[in-house]
């Protein structure tokens, strides 16, 4: 295990004693949360896993990055973060598979901007979101975040 | 339940596991390799996402929402907007479970601009996740994504409360009286039927309200439930 996942392995136990010295009742029904949290995503989450599997089997991320280096930077940003619009992916598994595209060359600005739009803007989402808040609201809140995913990773192409 | 409908609530499983049938047929050694792939993403996951669920569930218990939820009217300025900040980041469940919540809090007064930092950060800087980015992606690439993402938040809630006006929200769906369940938030952890059996059960992946009596409620029952659901799915008023 890598020194981030064991730090924050020890800093929530250290954060679960604290708690139930303080309240056994509370802590023991946020445990209990945790647990449904879980079982209530974990069919979603697997199937997700298993469909990026497939994708990453059929697309190798080395096919990938060199199909991405062959595009202008703006082109690559604005077709990756499309993409990451088709729908919400939970953010644990957002990161490796983000991580597994850079490592196998596809440049920082499109990743962000693909790794962005994943997790915040979500095509799938948009009918319940839609109810909740009108269309108003709904579109000017999910264009204004994919504006800005690529305006993020624009930035962040010149900082890192 | 029949077989139709339940191939219908899990309709995105159903399509990646033919898929994977056709693959093995078609190619077995790609298939091997998918699931290979898949193995890797899996692995990842089972190290981290218990401790994150772990962690989110206790910073919900031990950050009182209610309190911090008075201060995000529209004259609150910077004090609302980092109070928003805080709320997204630490709360728990996926973005859509953030959606009846927010309806709420606009109903209590937040302004548009604090609806939309909550919406955004509850999806995109959860506090748990930042040492999971570092792992995958470096310190550096966290920090300078976290930054950058804040300062677009920032900036784009300031432009949605310019061009969103209060009554563009329907809002008007005033809370019904008695005891409902949000469908659209729940997500079929089971808490709910398994504290309070007499009020809740099961049907199918959902939970639903069973009929009861007003005047037999017991209030410290439904009280602990409606905490304990993970997503603040359940609904309850007196009139």
């Amino acid at each position: 295990m890598d020194i981030f996942t064991l730090a924050i392995w020890i800093g929530t136990f250290i954060f679960l004693g604290v708690s139930l010295a303080k309240d056994k009742v509370k802590t023991k029904q946020a445990l209990k949360m945790a647990l449904g949290m879980g079982k209530g995503m974990a069919a979603s989450i697997f199937s997700i896993i298993f469909a990026i599997g497939l994708i990453l089997t059929l697309l190798p991320p080395t096919e990938i990055a060199g199909y991405v280096g062959k595009q202008s930077v703006l082109l690559a940003t604005v077709v990756a973060a499309l993409f990451g619009t088709i729908t919400l992916v939970p953010a644990f598994i957002a990161f490796p598979l983000v991580g597994t595209l850079v490592g196998a060359g596809v440049s920082v600005v499109p990743s962000v901007a693909f790794l962005t739009t994943l997790t915040m803007v979500g095509v799938v989402t948009f009918p319940l979101e839609k109810k909740e808040f009108g269309t108003k609201f709904t579109a000017i809140r999910n264009s204004l975040s994919f504006l800005f995913a690529i305006v993020i990773a624009l930035v962040m192409g010149v900082m890192m | 339940m029949t077989i139709l409908k339940k191939v219908k609530e899990n309709l995105f499983l159903v399509i990646v596991a033919l898929a994977y049938i056709a693959l093995f047929i078609i190619n077995p050694v790609m298939g091997a390799e998918s699931v290979k792939n898949s193995g890797y993403y899996i692995k990842e996951m089972l190290m981290i996402m218990p401790v994150i669920f772990i962690l989110t569930a206790l910073l919900d218990l031990w950050i009182p929402k209610e309190k911090i939820i008075q201060f995000l009217g529209k004259e609150a300025g910077a004090k609302g907007v980092f109070l928003s900040f805080v709320v997204g980041s630490i709360s728990a469940g996926p973005i859509y479970a953030a959606f009846p919540m927010c309806v709420m809090l606009h109903k209590k007064g937040a302004s548009i601009r604090n609806i939309v930092i909550i919406l955004s950060s509850w999806a995109v800087i959860k506090v748990p996740m930042l040492l999971n980015e570092a792992k995958f992606l470096g310190p550096k690439f966290m920090a300078i994504r976290w930054v950058l993402t804040v300062i677009a938040i920032i900036i784009f809630s300031w432009i949605s409360a310019k061009l969103i006006k209060d009554d563009d929200l329907p809002g008007e769906v005033l809370a019904k009286p008695g005891l409902h369940i949000n469908r659209d938030a729940c997500m079929g952890c089971t808490l709910c039927a398994k504290n309070a059996p007499a009020l809740f059960e099961m049907q199918g992946k959902k939970a639903v309200v069973k009929p009861y009596k007003p005047e037999a409620l017991d209030m410290e029952l439904l009280q602990n439930t409606i905490k304990a659901c993970p997503v603040h799915a359940i609904e309850y008023s007196e009139k």
